[in-house]
């Protein structure tokens, strides 16, 4: 196995371990959000979309790491955009929050018949609504520009493979198949909490509903405060 | 309790077949898998509002005590017999950005493929490895970055590792 393989290989494992440990914490309550706004449709693949969306950013900001060869110089690049992806998906999970548990004062967003008047409540409306799974894509891209500290590390180490390569489109493909290898990795955590949060008897149980409700209500205040504050 | 889940398995032994008892095991299996999925479901929306009340207070982590003040200047820790110094510049030390590290040994034989891993005590960030090369004799130099964590944690772990010695542990606060 050569070093770059040997390299591919432990992001791989790094997204593994590090999608059990730190993505369910910070990305869990997303995740969990899309799980419950399904509503007892399928999730898989919904999840698998969502999660191909977040891989699929990840490789581009790879490729990107990968020509530059230098990780500050794309992250200082992006640091708005990440801020605002911060305080949309916090804003995404205080509302799924708000509207499991009725506490919103234009009524249900989730298109069970008494969507609101608001640009976000209709956009919510569609969210829940859409028959097509495929609206979970475009979300899973969006929400790959979250910020994450492995994510960086990730980048870091496509910077650095991109600054061994002979030409850009090598450094591009190098940054690219590592940050792939990354957020394969992750997969299996974040679609085995999405599958297990979407389970009949948790969604039958009014109380438990109501306690993630809450709980998802307070991970999406502390998203917006670390948005404003990113 | 124990009892009766050995009463529960004897009985499934020394009859299989019967029907009571294959639901006994059915119902209790159930609800060890609903306490377990249960715990896993809630897990990611309660570590939030705990990541929250960390940000909150914004300081280190109980029982990872900062040992360092690289904001003002390099570090000295002994480690078999030497003195290892780590110093990060430019000052003030901020994440984000590109960074030199300077590692300083005294009192012992050169270092060979010295190498410093960058982490946050108790997250797991990822492999952050600075790969350090001789400038002059016993100081050796490699540059690394050191990333944000958007939970607003501010305190980072450098493990100095000398392969033939050991390695020693530098705990610092840097400026995001």
């Amino acid at each position: 196995m050569s070093s770059i393989d040997a390299l591919y290989f432990l992001f791989l494992v790094t997204g593994f371990t590090v999608g059990f440990g730190h993505c369910i914490g910070m990305c869990g309550p997303i995740v969990v959000s899309l799980s419950l706004n399904l509503k007892g449709k399928s999730v898989l693949i919904p999840h698998l979309l969502y999660n191909a969306g977040r891989v699929i950013t990840y490789a581009v900001l790879g490729g990107l790491a990968g020509i530059l060869g230098s990780f500050t110089m794309l992250a200082s690049s992006i640091v708005s955009l990440q801020k605002g992806v911060l305080v949309f998906a916090g804003v995404l999970v205080l509302f799924m929050g708000l509207a499991m548990a009725g506490g919103i004062p234009f009524g249900r967003i989730f298109g069970d018949g008494g969507a609101g008047s608001s640009v976000l409540s209709k956009w919510f409306g569609r969210l829940s609504a859409a028959k097509s799974p495929i609206v979970y894509l475009p979300l899973g891209l969006l929400l790959g520009l979250l910020p994450c500290g492995p994510v960086y590390t990730a980048l870091i180490a496509s910077a650095r493979a991109g600054m061994g390569a002979e030409s850009a489109l090598e450094g591009f493909f190098s940054g690219m198949s590592l940050m792939i290898a990354f957020g394969v990795g992750t997969l299996p955590s974040l679609v085995l909490i999405g599958r297990l949060s979407s389970m009949g008897w948790i969604r039958s149980r009014p109380l438990i509903y109501k306690i993630s409700s809450g709980l998802m209500v307070l991970a999406g205040i502390y998203f917006v405060i670390q948005g404003i504050r990113y | 309790m124990k009892n009766q889940i050995y009463d529960v398995l004897r009985t499934a032994l020394e009859n299989p077949m019967d029907q009571g008892v294959k639901n006994m095991l059915k119902g209790f299996w159930i609800s060890v898998e609903k306490s377990l999925i249960l715990v896993i479901v809630c897990l990611p929306i309660l570590m939030n509002p705990v990541a929250l009340w960390d940000a909150i207070a914004a300081g280190p982590t109980p029982g990872d005590v900062v040992n360092c003040d690289i904001q003002r200047g390099p570090c000295t820790q002994d480690l078999a017999g030497m003195t290892v110094t780590l110093d990060i510049l430019p000052r003030p030390v901020r994440a984000m950005k590109d960074l030199e590290f300077r590692v300083t040994v005294s009192g012992g034989n050169p270092v060979k493929a010295a190498y410093i891993d960058l982490g946050m005590p108790g997250m797991d960030m990822g492999p952050n490895r600075v790969e350090l090369r001789p400038v002059k004799d016993n100081v050796y130099e490699g540059e690394g970055i050191i990333v944000r964590c958007p939970s607003g944690r501010r305190t980072w772990k450098a493990t100095v590792t000398l392969p033939e010695s050991g390695k020693v542990e530098f705990l610092f606060d840097v400026i995001y």
